[in-house]
């Protein structure tokens, strides 16, 4: 079967009552929405916190996913709420402070090989915007128009985005690539 | 450097993230176990679009016909084209709010974007079909028509909101201006039905302000009701 029709079909199991097909979600889309949040410079255990907050948060509203869609931007958009609220939450400028005493770790112009560089270190020149798209395009593996639908903006827009970030990295990349 | 080598580059990186702790998942999957009963998925969005459409449509007649129809009597045939227009605005509308309201839906425009392209679209019909420049009383007539068209648009949203309940905003703002402007929509057809002051400028200004100060009133109310949900979560 499809990966996707999989998952759509554990949806539907999981709408029906079904806890094995719950589990079977939980264990095969947690590590990519973990992924998704500790991209976005939270801490592993802030990561842990969002991803179980967006599992009870998918579990209240389950019946808001209708079979046949796609499951992952439904998964995403609601991801994506979940963030928003946590940056609402802990407030803007604590996520600067602890983006700023995260820095010594993570230098943005170092000149290491790409393949030593973390996914954060990676994606730190992008903006949030940027980031996100580059996420879920190349990471989560969606389409053009699952991340236009899980964003809630235009195909237009998120390959707009998609390009200019591919710009931002390979400009970045080549320049690691002359240093060392 | 080519895409495709950039892409393998974010396939490794990502790779090489650690994975959440099994422990986790388990805790998470037992956090849902004693509440795993089955639910029932949301309608279809056409079969939610016909319901918010027709229960709309069928508040503005409503209350046109308690107040009079007034409005399309005196309407002459070029006019009749305002109730050809604001119909299908109003299922766009009623569109964009499910949209709004289902995580993950097809890519739209953005509420605001419906609001100004609604607004502009009324605003040129309005100034096209309507020639009559006399301007008296201006004020006292219309905010008795803005009254009396957002007192339309209250119903309207609320049947709209009980048909979408069950539905989950992503972003409550934006679900509120969508569920307002609709809302402001049924109130306008409820005007057009109703209202025989033909003036361009009444009709301009006060008719077409139903939308915008509906949209406004429920994106606010929207925002705060998500505040207070998020604040308590």
């Amino acid at each position: 079967m499809h990966p996707d029709g999989e998952l759509e079909a554990l949806m539907v199991r999981y709408q029906r009552g079904d806890f094995a097909a719950a589990t079977a979600l939980i264990q095969r889309l947690s590590p990519q929405l973990h992924r998704f949040f500790a991209v976005q410079f939270v801490s592993r255990a802030s990561a842990d916190d969002l991803l179980q907050e967006t599992w009870l948060r998918l579990h209240e509203v389950r019946h808001t996913y209708r079979p046949g869609e796609p499951v992952l931007p439904w998964l995403y958009a609601i991801a994506r709420h979940i963030r928003v609220d946590h940056y609402r939450k802990s407030g803007r400028t604590s996520a600067r402070e602890q983006s700023l005493d995260e820095t010594p770790e993570m230098p943005a112009p170092r000149a290491a090989p790409a393949a030593t560089l973390t996914m954060e270190e990676m994606l730190a020149p992008l903006p949030e915007s940027q980031r996100e798209v580059i996420q879920l395009l190349k990471i989560s593996g969606m389409s053009l128009e699952e991340v236009a639908r899980a964003t809630s903006s235009s195909v237009g827009s998120v390959k707009q985005k998609a390009f200019r970030a591919y710009e931002k990295l390979r400009e970045r990349l080549g320049k690691m690539g002359g240093a060392s | 450097m080519r895409d495709g080598e950039l892409d393998d580059i974010l396939k490794k990186t990502a790779q090489a993230q650690p994975d959440p702790d099994p422990a986790l998942l388990d805790r998470i999957a037992a956090s849902i176990q004693p509440n795993m009963r089955p639910v029932r998925p949301l309608p279809s969005a056409r079969i939610l679009n016909l319901g918010i459409y027709c229960a709309s449509l069928a508040i503005a007649i409503a209350i046109a016909a308690k107040l009079g129809f007034f409005g399309v009597r005196a309407m002459s045939g070029p006019q009749i084209l305002i109730l050809v227009v604001l119909p299908i605005l109003l299922g766009w509308g009623a569109a964009e709010w499910i949209a709004e309201m289902i995580p993950g839906s097809r890519p739209h425009p953005a509420p605001g974007t419906f609001l100004a392209v609604a607004c502009a679209a009324l605003a040129a019909l309005f100034a096209i079909l309507f020639r009559d420049r006399v301007t008296e009383p201006f004020v006292s007539q219309g905010v008795a028509c803005l009254k009396a068209g957002l007192l339309t648009a209250i119903p309207a949203g609320l049947a709209g909101w009980t048909i979408l309940r069950r539905g989950f905003a992503v972003n409550p703002t934006n679900a509120g201006l969508a569920a307002g402007s609709m809302a402001g929509l049924a109130g306008i057809l409820m005007l057009e039905l109703h209202c025989p002051n033909f003036q361009t400028w009444h009709v301009l200004v006060w008719h077409t302000a139903v939308v915008p100060v509906s949209a406004a009133i429920a994106a606010l109310t929207a925002r705060l009701a998500g505040r207070r949900t998020s604040g308590r979560a």
